[in-house]
């Protein structure tokens, strides 16, 4: 299984990187980069809400902020990869100077904390800059939508498997165990406020490399939206109905989430918001797993039906 | 000044009666309903309704208690009850998780159904105001702040004096205790959660006669929740009084610092108490 | 038969934590089941209570299942629950908690009758009356657990762990106590690591270890019993 998994995801960048030499529609390549977008934003959220167990509604102060410094430096002249980079420096620092006092409340209270963060930045921003800007001609003419493109496609490759690697690692393991059973975890050792911290500091770098993509992308900017709440509901909503605590969680919920959206939007164009909390509300309750879940119980059930097999050597045979 | 705290005085009412729908869940089971909010909203849009057929805003309160109440005990059964059984962190995650997807759903299907438009509930009364001590007094605001303290006080009465009333005051301390005594908790719970959304109905006037939009419910929850914060975890009686505090606080950086600031107000404080005191401003007492 | 625990197990997700147990109880007795830490006694007491449900098997009061039965409903039916740790309601006070105490429709209209009861029973709540529970001390605590629990006028008492954190002479006392309650015509079963004191007031005893009844019978015979003696009157 491992395995094919490792074929699809591969034969999936194969597919995105070649994709812009057959097709040559602007409108599905800026499709595809938001869905990239998506992607970075889901799974960057991933690592701190769905491995470490902090749900943070917060993560569009982050956003925002590698946008906003992104923005600024490359309008003024600094090369986009500096620039990118700077952007989600600023990112991670703005979570350590507000994020961990966040986590030290109860860890109950990290997702109202972080809430009322991005609120905050939200109306700050839009209080010191609430004029739109847009680009000058020599950046206009210089536009390319194919760099864009692959930028985005790396950088959410790059997501993922810098999530999935920390995943795997023996860090990966302290914080599963930190969602699992803080306390048990505390008491085996680990040093759960430490590695909290680490989570939110990877989580912010990589939504501020997102948002940086984000005002590189846009022509006409409003230093506000990268910080509206919805980018904070976006990677919760997705991540949640694709599967938390998955690495494909985010990507197969991003994929139903920018699909469906873009199929509804030809009708009323808020429908689909609807459509979604309600599934999410449903998924919450019902299956806390998300989509990812639903595989993996079919594949317990097989699991189970092989092992009633006589002879099995999955069969470790009953307890006393 | 005396002006800009009289109106921060009948904000701090609103705020207190926003946070006291806020502050009964929590403390009875826990749950954090990030819809409370948009479920006020959606009570202004009942009321504008009933308003455009002719009936007074303060007349058709008591109405649309009722019917949120309903929806409320509605909205618990198919959505909360399942909540019950998980421990605490679990049932707060998922209660913010549930009831953030309720108010984007509420929030949502507003916009749907009504625009995204700015309304407000304008009856002839809505200028009036009450000259005393050389201060205006808003008509409305002063209405709002005597049906909030009569809800309070008949809250309070039933929480203290009614069997029912005190049951549930012992399930927000020991659900568990409770149960083996003959309490049907989940019964408890459903009652609370809907009367908590009944309690939504003062508020949706008073913003009603404001102005609303599909949207801001949330903005009206932050200033719950950060009154609940203030005036500690389960403790209901303060929750009043931490309200006045912030609209009084509000009032004051207004007239310091100006008006777009205000929002950002009571946000900081919220945060300055989540550092200073992050487990919580009242330690509860342990057996 | 007053209580019939019959082939019960009782599992939490994959992990089984009682193996068919099965437990008697006669009116008017006290019955004790003793075992070491986590044997799973309270597991099973809990279970009786409505807290858990059992996996399978049945538990009967008279003629009524009580295995779908919500804890408040098992209340109903006859049976309250001194739980284990006490949980008494911290800021109320020691009259409110006895208040709570009867909630049960039948106990209500006696509720006055029933607290002169309990203060006869127990003066010292007299007492400290207006005081909040959480401030009391650990054996008046306790002391306003069972009052509390006797306020519902059920005539079968489940004690869990009840001497948890006290002094022997303070258990002793309320040792005491029960057999008063019992001699009043309140059935009892109690829960207990504490062995010596429990099998001094018993009638019947079991035994669990890791979850399964390993000896049953009436309780002097278990005081003689060699097993006994080694394993649980070495630690008290």
């Amino acid at each position: 299984m491992r395995l094919k998994a490792w074929i699809s995801f591969c034969l999936a960048i194969l597919l995105f990187a070649l994709l812009p030499a057959v097709i040559r529609s602007e409108y599905l390549l800026n499709l595809l980069l938001m869905f990239f977008l998506y992607v970075i934003v889901a799974q960057s959220w991933n690592l701190l809400g769905g491995f470490t167990g902090q749900v943070s509604l917060g993560h569009s102060a982050f956003f925002g902020t590698g946008a906003l410094i992104t923005r600024l430096l490359w309008t003024a002249g600094v090369p986009i990869v500096p620039a990118l980079i700077a952007g989600s420096l600023s990112s991670v620092v703005l979570a350590v100077l507000v994020g961990v006092p966040c986590l030290r409340m109860r860890s109950a209270y990290f997702p109202i904390g972080t809430l009322a963060l991005a609120m905050i930045a939200q109306i700050t921003v839009a209080n010191l800059f609430p004029l739109p800007g847009s680009l000058s001609s020599g950046y206009l003419t210089g536009y390319s939508m194919l760099s864009r493109y692959y930028l985005a496609l790396v950088v959410a490759v790059l997501t993922v498997a810098v999530v999935y690697w920390i995943v795997r690692s023996r860090t990966g393991l302290a914080l599963v165990g930190i969602r699992d059973d803080e306390a048990a975890a505390e008491a085996m050792g680990v040093r759960t406020f430490k590695h909290k911290v680490f989570a939110l500091m990877v989580s912010s770098l990589l939504v501020g490399l997102g948002g940086g993509i984000f005002a590189y992308h846009q022509v006409s900017y409003y230093y506000y939206a990268p910080f509206e709440l919805s980018w904070s509901f976006l990677p919760t909503l997705t991540t949640f109905i694709g599967g938390l605590g998955t690495i494909t969680g985010p990507i197969l919920g991003a994929a139903c989430f920018l699909g469906l959206s873009e199929l509804f939007a030809i009708s009323l164009g808020e429908v689909h918001l609807v459509v979604f909390a309600a599934t999410f509300i449903l998924v919450v309750l019902f299956v806390p797993g998300g989509l990812m879940s639903i595989s993996a119980r079919i594949n317990n059930f097989t699991m189970k039906l092989m092992r009633r097999i006589p002879g099995n050597p999955a069969d470790h045979g009953a307890d006393p | 000044m005396g002006q800009t705290l009289v109106y921060g005085f009948l904000n701090g009412a609103l705020y207190g009666i926003i946070a006291l729908g806020i502050a009964l869940v929590f403390g009875v089971m826990r749950y954090l309903n990030l819809a409370q909010g948009s479920l006020i909203i959606l009570g202004a849009y009942g009321i504008l309704f009933l308003f455009h057929i002719g009936i007074d805003p303060f007349a058709s309160m008591p109405l649309i208690a009722f019917l949120l109440f309903l929806l409320g005990g509605a909205l618990f059964k198919v959505s909360f009850s399942r909540l019950i059984m998980l421990p605490e962190t679990g049932r707060i995650k998922n209660s913010l998780l549930i009831s953030f997807g309720l108010m984007l759903l509420i929030d949502n299907l507003a916009t749907l159904l009504w625009t995204g438009d700015e309304r407000s509930i304008t009856p002839t009364y809505s200028g009036l105001t009450l000259g005393l001590f050389g201060l205006r007094f808003p008509l409305i605001g002063c209405v709002g702040v005597l049906s909030a303290l009569v809800i309070i006080v008949a809250l309070h009465t039933f929480l203290a004096r009614t069997y029912f009333g005190k049951s549930i005051m012992a399930v927000s301390q020991d659900y568990e205790a409770a149960s083996l005594l003959g309490v049907n908790v989940n019964f408890i719970c459903l009652v609370s959660f809907a009367i908590s959304v009944g309690l939504a109905s003062i508020p949706s006037v008073l913003i009603g006669l404001k102005s609303f939009s599909p949207t801001v419910g949330i903005q009206w929850f932050n200033k719950g929740i950060i009154v609940v914060m203030l005036s500690g975890i389960g403790n209901i009686n303060g929750v009043f009084p931490a309200g006045l505090l912030l609209g009084i606080m509000e009032a004051i950086s207004v007239y310091i610092f100006g008006a777009p600031y205000r929002e950002v107000t009571g946000l900081v404080v919220f945060v300055l108490v989540m550092v200073l005191f992050p487990k919580g401003l009242f330690k509860r007492q342990e057996l | 038969m007053m209580l019939r625990v019959e082939h019960v197990d009782v599992r939490y997700g994959d992990l089984q934590v009682l193996w068919d147990v099965n437990v008697e109880v006669s009116e008017g007795e006290i019955v004790a089941l003793v075992g070491s830490n986590g044997a799973g006694k309270s597991t099973l007491i809990r279970t009786i209570a409505g807290l858990v449900k059992p996996s399978d098997g049945a538990i009967y009061y008279g003629d009524t299942l009580l295995n779908d039965k919500p804890p408040h409903a098992v209340a109903e039916f006859g049976i309250s629950m001194v739980p284990e740790g006490r949980r008494l309601f911290p800021k109320m006070t020691v009259l409110q908690n006895l208040e709570m105490g009867a909630y049960l429709k039948k106990a209500r209209p006696r509720k006055d009758a029933t607290l002169a009861w309990v203060y006869d029973i127990f003066p010292i709540l007299r007492k400290r009356s207006g005081q909040p529970a959480g401030l009391l001390s650990g054996g008046e605590q306790q002391m306003l657990a069972i009052g509390r629990a006797l306020m519902g006028l059920n005539h079968f008492l489940l004690l869990d762990e009840l001497s948890l954190g006290l002094s022997p002479l303070l258990v002793k006392q309320i040792f005491d106590v029960l057999v008063d309650i019992n001699r009043a015509g309140i059935t009892l079963f109690i829960v207990e690591q504490n062995v010596p004191m429990t099998l001094k007031i018993a009638d019947r005893a079991y035994i669990m270890e890791t979850g399964r009844i390993v000896g049953k019978g009436a309780a002097r015979e278990h005081m003689e019993s060699e097993h006994v003696k080694e394993a649980y009157l070495g630690m008290s």
